[in-house]
């Protein structure tokens, strides 16, 4: 840009227009992240009021006194109208207070901050290692000319989107062995055990669509004129495939995989209750089975927001790789 | 079809996946109606010895509760065939039609406040909203129906929506306008068709999504519950044993898979043939 700006007027005047179109951009798209944000709210909020019957009445039981039915739904708020119901609501979760928890008569927010800390290890552990799966292959597959391997990836790839994660995680826990069960729920210390549950998220769905993207975005530069010229120019193997290739190729695969690590981000409630990894989705888990409604609502608001944050970031990056993406 | 028609059929790039995927659909679908008429045990009877291997007697062993697991097996076919049919057809119907109707409809204000909302449906993954909505609507099948009813059709709308601005602009459309055509006949029988069969394609993958759903809930004890036989829940039964027997959870699992990628390769198959990735 320093330099850009040094030259003549004309290349200053074109620096100045591009930076206002990409303030512009993001802003556009920040804006609709905060609408959108602001339905995720909505929702969260309006799961519990639509439900049938009186959720205060199902969180106790029905051996529960009319008296002890009218305190809980006080304390829930729920004996007051529904705009100012919602107004709490909102207040409270620009605040980050959602509210005491049912069952463990602990802040919600206590509960979030003390899992999510481990479900967002085991997600960036997955989001690299998708990310080191994906690019490799479908350098390799793209570049090859073999029938056989596109055949193999192929096939391959259909199979794994259909494969149910749970029953891969129990297989893989079945051939890999006992001594995985011996996890500590101390987290910290055990960063190198959630490899496999990472490896389970990442080889289920997301990653065999990124790659095929991928792969056909990377052919579809590979018939581009300056690759043609750099081959001529005897540029490096290296520089060849990373920057000739990747870089133009990337912003669709960057854009689905913000749609696909949301997807990766509900799926840790199966995988986090499989390898007993004490993160949001063993949280909301429990916190359904023990129909403790403020936290399911809390973690709900949580999951939804956090896809939304994911998909704002990878649109940005989309844009940032390519400027003709358009929403 | 005569034999050479259906090689040069069969050579067409994608049908091939298209035929090997529908026949293994076929054959589940069939073993799930024959079983149940046919075969000698039931689902619920206790036949013999807990946690025999398979054997003549019992093709895919029995559980720990001495039921026979083949007979489980394809017992629970329409159980999770059913539920995620009606999982995807409910939702693909309202979805569809939301879709359109947002499509052309001409009033700014109310498509893009209703837009914004299937924003917001779309924001959460599947899978937390209908953990989070078994909270307060109980545990069972029926629902599983209703927060697919109620959600999935955001997908479906987002989908139906964006096409049908696109053929409510094309010249057919135009045409049939200026012809005088009444405005039910365009609707039903030119963008009808033309969006839905973008929604269709959707609903194929789909397929594939609530089928692995209705089973992972149920493998959480979400959905179907013991002593329900269904995938997901025989696979959740059988984790204990999954060293000493694995033939309780394996055999779920594996017609679990089976399904799953019999629709997987249909799909993968149909793209094919219309040149997409």
């Amino acid at each position: 840009m320093a330099q850009a700006a040094g030259a003549t007027g004309k290349t200053e005047q074109k620096v100045v227009d591009n930076r206002k179109v990409f303030a512009f951009e993001i802003g556009f798209r920040l804006i609709r992240a905060m609408a959108v944000s602001f339905w995720v709210t909505v929702i969260a909020f309006l799961m519990m009021r639509i439900a049938p019957g009186d959720p205060a009445r199902a969180a106790l039981g029905l051996e529960a006194t009319e008296e002890e039915v009218a305190i809980l739904r006080k304390q829930l708020g729920l004996d007051r109208p529904l705009y100012e119901q919602f107004i709490n609501f909102f207040t409270g979760v620009l605040r980050g207070d959602f509210g005491i928890s049912l069952s463990f008569n602990r802040e919600v927010s206590d509960i979030i901050f003390t899992a999510l800390p481990t479900s967002l290890w085991l997600v960036l552990l997955t989001f690299i290692m998708g990310w080191s799966i994906v690019i490799p292959l479908a350098l390799f597959v793209a570049t090859s000319k073999s029938v056989i391997v596109a055949y193999l990836f192929r096939s391959t790839t259909a199979i794994s989107i259909a494969l149910p994660n749970f029953f891969i995680a129990l297989i893989l826990i079945l051939l890999i062995g006992h001594p995985l069960f011996g996890y500590t729920p101390e987290f910290p210390e055990n960063l190198g055990y959630l490899w496999l549950p990472a490896f389970v998220m990442v080889s289920s769905g997301g990653i065999a669509i990124m790659t095929r993207i991928l792969a056909s975005s990377i052919s579809d530069t590979l018939k581009e004129e300056y690759v043609e010229t750099g081959v001529f120019r005897g540029i490096s193997r290296f520089r060849f495939l990373f920057y000739y290739l990747l870089k133009p190729s990337l912003a669709p695969t960057v854009a689905l995989a913000a749609f696909g690590l949301g997807t990766a981000i509900g799926t840790t409630a199966i995988i986090e209750s499989i390898f007993s990894i004490p993160g949001v989705g063993t949280e909301l888990l429990a916190a359904v089975n023990g129909r403790d409604y403020p936290t399911v609502q809390a973690l709900t608001f949580i999951f939804g927001v956090m896809v939304v944050f994911i998909s704002f970031i990878g649109d940005l990056l989309a844009y940032w790789l390519d400027r003709r993406v358009k929403l | 079809m005569s034999f050479k028609k259906f090689r040069r059929w069969m050579d067409e790039p994608g049908n091939s996946l298209v035929f090997t995927g529908s026949t293994m659909f076929v054959i589940v679908v069939s073993a799930g109606i024959l079983v149940p008429l046919f075969y000698r045990f039931g689902p619920y009877d206790f036949v013999g010895e807990p946690l025999q291997s398979p054997s003549w007697a019992y093709l895919f062993g029995t559980d720990q509760l001495g039921r026979d697991i083949f007979s489980r097996t394809f017992h629970a076919v329409y159980r999770d065939m059913g539920v995620a049919f009606l999982g995807v057809s409910i939702p693909f119907i309202t979805g569809t039609l939301i879709g359109i109707i947002l499509g052309i409809s001409k009033s700014k204000k109310t498509t893009s406040l209703i837009g914004s909302v299937i924003d917001g449906i779309n924001a959460f993954p599947l899978l937390i909203l209908a953990v989070a909505s078994i909270a307060f609507l109980g545990p069972g099948l029926s629902s599983v129906i209703i927060i697919l009813s109620l959600v999935n059709w955001a997908r479906y709308a987002k989908i139906a929506r964006t096409k049908a601005v696109v053929v409510s602009k094309a010249n057919y459309i135009e045409a049939a306008y200026t012809l005088g055509y009444p405005k039910r006949r365009i609707f039903r029988k030119h963008i009808g068709p033309n969006v839905s069969s973008e929604t269709i394609a959707y609903a194929l993958s789909d397929f594939i999504i609530v089928i692995l759903l209705v089973a992972g809930l149920s493998f959480l004890g979400l959905a179907a519950t013991p002593p329900a036989a269904e995938w997901g829940a025989m696979i959740s039964e059988g984790r204990p044993y999954l060293i000493s027997s694995p033939w309780v959870s394996t055999f779920p699992g594996i017609a679990l898979c089976w399904s799953a990628i019999s629709l997987s390769l249909v799909v993968d198959g149909l793209n094919r043939r219309e040149g997409k990735v």
